[in-house]
């Protein structure tokens, strides 16, 4: 009875409340009808296209978004900042994707993850969007790093690639032309650190970290030797060239070329040695030329492919990060405009002169803007024409962990280079068996 | 006697705080078993494929998951053994009576109120190679002509996380102790004192047995906590070098979040789980037969 009661005095005044304010009423309806219904219609909403990138790389493509945004109309690109470390950058994009339903259409990815995305099925393929004749103007390495099981999946934005930096200043006082061998580079240093001219010969990255890996391919390249086989999925660790490649590493260190400390140098740590001229070669990636460029040995060095041993080519670790389509969007096409826009030759310019980073389309190298501005990227052309990739396999990170865990057991004399090597060579094919 | 409708309305009462502990104790524990069971990685395509115990297997021949379980082991007990001893020690000059307690209060409390990651990194400064201020007061004391690399070795990164965790979480244990220090009467040192016990005797016979309950309690919290480090050493050494101070945590995290094998993170989660479980049962039963 209570109930019953409640609901017509309820009812009651409901109807009172309409009448009263039936004015108010229609006018709500008429709003929410426009708004629902008839306003999309006439102006279109914008599609969100959302990517995740580190806040400073974010703010330097700042620009590019404005210009992308200004000339699509129908679609508004979007970068969510994220933090400055690309291993936390990674972890989101992971945790977004195994989540599900992901915020990120356009994904911008280091080259290492590219392997891994694939296979877990989070990239959408883009063979077919990119014709063969667009495929021709980017470096062949550096597209090969965005393929998984022979499907395109990344399209390059930036490319990266390690190279010799030396004191040409130092060489020419002692009567040296740049060291083409390893040999050359220890004689050469040892002779320079005899002199008095400088502290240390050679530093590299030897930290326990990403960077090792990468400083070794490199190595392992200029002495003939390979990590992982993608095709085959054999791995070369346990061969003598390979061995052979740690056993320099040894030596730059026994022979005190290099610090005994440059076994926790990661890029920051060598790139200050060389710029207050404590070391006359370094090997890094090329955002050091214009820092280097700004310090005390401004104009007194240079830059050249990694040496290698006798009777063989040098190699340049390929790094670099490009765009891929997260399978959970909703709008791939407009995400592919978003990339083709980036990956297009004016963005690609207008970035590289606004921040020297390193295009991904070869004939960028020596365009005559970039040169005016940058006069050693026909020699840096050079350098990522030699480029050699990271194995592109999807179980990368844990092949790379094995390998720095006894590398950097190996440089720090916990372990012999053979010992080291053998166990890391096991475990790998331990790893691509499973 | 609780009648059959008092009971179901008890049981009725207590069902929303079951179902949230069921969700997020029980739920998660039961799913890293089940999914223990089970390969799911980018072999299979992210897919669950049955094994049956061969993540089990697999652990008994993997090298880096012994290496992280002995690492983390070495950490907790050297770490809680300090930590136990030097809170004692600040929490019997804390509940003595002098000027300016108060703030010395608040002050030791200051460490662990610290974001770990935060004072890992001001740890890692503290201990670099170049620019830290061990190697500056050593240098300047005269006892070494070159700079230690504390990060680099594995020993002595070892002792450079202990030296930061016993920093940040001895002011826990002094906390705790201090409220059990407390609690005991003054009378029980008096009556003591009068028979002709010395201090050291009060200590052994009279603070530490009416300490224990507190002193068990800390040891539990501290050994399940310093058994799941990860942010500290993630921040100062990240598992290096040569993955010498690699912990269990560090080693899951890695395994599901960066290599993507699901199964046998579930694995890993399962064995150290245990393994606590284990640890912590065995320190409360013998700290109970010392008790009695």
């Amino acid at each position: 009875m209570l109930i019953d009661h409640l609901i017509s005095k309820l009812n009651q005044s409901c109807w009172k409340l309409f009448k009263t304010q039936r004015w108010f009423f229609a006018f709500l309806a008429l709003v929410l009808s426009i708004s629902v219904a008839i306003l999309p219609g006439v102006t279109q909403q914008p599609i969100v296209i959302q990517t995740l990138i580190r806040a400073d790389e974010a703010q330097q493509l700042q620009p590019l978004v404005n210009k992308f945004n200004q000339q699509h109309p129908d679609i508004k690109f979007q970068i969510v900042e994220a933090p400055s470390d690309s291993n936390q950058v990674e972890d989101l994009y992971t945790s977004s994707f195994l989540l599900g339903n992901s915020p990120y259409d356009v994904v911008y990815m280091d080259i290492v993850w590219t392997p891994k995305f694939a296979a877990a099925g989070w990239l959408r393929n883009l063979s077919d969007r990119l014709s063969a004749e667009e495929a021709e103007q980017y470096l062949e390495a550096d597209l090969a790093g965005g393929m998984y099981e022979e499907q395109l999946y990344r399209l390059p934005f930036r490319s990266d690639a390690g190279m010799l930096y030396y004191r040409q200043d130092l060489l020419e006082q002692a009567g040296y032309e740049p060291p083409e061998t390893f040999d050359e580079l220890l004689k050469i240093s040892q002779d320079l650190q005899q002199q008095g001219l400088a502290d240390w010969g050679y530093v590299w990255q030897g930290k326990q970290y990403e960077g090792l890996a990468a400083m070794f391919v490199e190595i392992l390249q200029g002495n003939g030797a390979f990590w992982v086989n993608p095709d085959t999925l054999e791995v070369g660790l346990d061969r003598p060239e390979a061995i052979a490649a740690v056993e320099f590493l040894r030596q730059t260190i026994a022979s005190n070329v290099s610090p005994p400390g440059v076994t926790t140098y990661a890029e920051e740590e060598t790139r200050l040695l060389f710029q207050n001229g404590q070391t006359v070669f370094l090997r890094n990636w090329p955002y050091v030329y214009n820092l280097a460029a700004e310090s005390a040995i401004a104009e007194k060095y240079s830059i050249k492919p990694m040496v290698h041993a006798v009777g063989k080519g040098s190699g340049a670790t390929l790094g670099g990060w490009g765009l891929g389509i997260s399978t959970s969007t909703k709008h791939p096409d407009a995400a592919w405009q978003v990339i083709k826009f980036l990956s297009s030759e004016d963005a690609q310019r207008e970035f590289v002169l606004d921040t020297g980073f390193v295009p991904s389309r070869i004939n960028l190298f020596n365009d005559p803007e970039i040169v005016a501005k940058y006069d050693y990227y026909p020699q840096l052309l050079e350098v990522v024409q030699n480029s050699a990739l990271r194995p592109p396999i999807s179980q990368y990170a844990q092949a790379s962990d094995i390998l720095q865990r006894y590398l950097s057991a190996a440089i720090t004399g916990k372990i012999s280079p053979e010992q080291a090597m053998q166990t890391a060579a096991n475990e790998t094919r331990n790893l691509l068996q499973r | 006697m609780l009648n059959k409708q008092e009971k179901l309305t008890g049981w009725l009462m207590l069902f929303p705080a079951l179902f949230i502990l069921g969700l997020v104790f029980i739920y998660p524990i039961a799913r890293a078993f089940w999914l223990s069971w089970f390969t799911e990685n980018l072999g299979t395509q992210l897919q669950p494929v049955f094994t049956g115990l061969g993540n089990y297997q697999r652990m008994l021949g993997d090298g880096r998951f012994w290496q992280s379980l002995w690492n983390t082991s070495i950490f907790t007990v050297v770490s809680v053994a300090l930590e136990l001893i030097l809170g004692l020690g600040v929490a019997l000059v804390l509940n003595k009576s002098f000027m300016g307690r108060g703030v010395v209060r608040t002050i030791a409390i200051i460490p662990w109120a610290l974001p770990t990651a935060v004072m890992g990194l001001a740890w890692a400064w503290i201990f670099n190679d170049q620019y830290g201020v061990v190697n500056d007061i050593l240098f300047r004391l005269g006892l070494i002509d070159a700079g230690i690399n504390w990060l680099g070795s594995p020993a002595l990164a070892m002792v450079a996380l202990i030296i930061a965790d016993v920093w940040k979480t001895t002011p826990f244990i002094s906390i705790i102790l201090l409220a059990g220090l407390q609690s005991i009467s003054e009378d029980l040192y008096e009556a003591h004192k009068m028979d002709g016990a010395s201090p050291w005797q009060s200590f052994y016979q009279i603070t530490l047995p009416l300490l224990m309950p507190q002193i068990l309690i800390a040891l539990l919290f501290r050994f399940a906590q310093s058994f799941g480090v990860f942010d500290l050493v993630q921040v100062m050494t990240g598992g290096g070098p040569a993955g010498s101070t690699e912990t269990v945590s560090i080693y899951i995290y890695s395994t599901v979040m960066r290599y993507l094998d699901f199964g046998y993170g579930a694995a890993l989660v399962v064995i150290t789980f245990l393994l606590l479980v284990l640890a912590v049962a065995t320190i409360s039963l013998i700290l109970k037969r010392i008790r009695t």
